[in-house]
């Protein structure tokens, strides 16, 4: 697992890169609280071809600090199955899911 | 595709396994011509189902994961020798729920659930024995 920061104003993204899993949860979990910390945060999920519901813990974990703090939090470019998930997990419903970075940086 | 395409893996029970497990599936799924959509749902229910044996199973010295295709189907079965424990007994998430309701975690077996044609459980030997059925398209 791979996490590049761009900012982009107020705002970084945060493009993941691999999966996101009971093994890099942890580590992609610091990363985003930390970014949070900063400002609004947009994960960038184009790169990542794997979500177990341990990466899922991590993104909801994300979003409440993002909520508490009253800062942007949302995620971009799902694959297939990781959109999948975030449906079945009900997901889609409680964290802003954009198609593209732009479309995310734009809301 | 190969017809003898199969994976039997044995693995210390704990986080660290986790990504041996997803690289040796990624490799099926690839050898088995998987969609990336059953591959996913392959590795989550396979995840899932090893991560809840490091997470319950204190005192499981091994789990083990044995898969094989056949007519339509993956068939997965997960063993371990830790105390008894039937996942099949957790609660469901409610996924209804909005942002400050969700409980964090509870999500893993609910996917399981979700993607898997059947799934049962036995105690048997001293081992709890998952066994899993998927779509294999």
């Amino acid at each position: 697992m791979q996490i590049a920061e761009i900012k982009s104003g107020a705002v970084t993204v945060a493009a993941f890169e691999g999966r996101l899993d009971t093994a890099t949860a942890a580590a992609a979990e610091s990363k985003l609280l930390a970014l949070l910390e900063e400002g609004g945060v947009v994960a960038d999920l184009e790169g990542v071809r794997y979500v177990s519901s341990a990466g899922l813990r991590v993104l909801l974990k994300a979003a409440k600090q993002a909520k508490t703090a009253g800062k942007p939090f949302s995620v971009c470019g799902l694959q297939a199955p990781v959109r999948e998930v975030f449906e079945i997990s009900g997901f889609d419903k409680i964290i802003p899911a954009y198609a593209t970075r732009a479309e995310a940086l734009a809301a | 595709m190969a017809m003898s395409t199969q994976l039997a893996l044995r693995l210390r029970p704990e986080a660290e396994a986790v990504p041996e497990l997803l690289d040796r599936l990624e490799a099926f799924a690839e050898e088995a011509e998987l969609s990336p959509g059953v591959a996913h749902r392959l590795a989550l229910v396979a995840e899932e189902l090893v991560a809840n044996v490091a997470m319950h199973g204190v005192g499981a010295s091994f789990v083990e994961v044995a898969l094989r295709q056949a007519e339509g189907a993956l068939l997965l079965d997960i063993v371990d020798d830790g105390p008894e424990f039937d996942p099949l007994a957790e609660a469901a998430p409610d996924t209804e729920a909005g942002i400050e309701e969700r409980e964090i975690g509870g999500l893993g077996i609910h996917f399981v659930r979700k993607m898997v044609r059947s799934l049962d459980y036995r105690r048997q030997d001293g081992c709890n024995r998952l066994a899993a059925v998927l779509d294999a398209g």
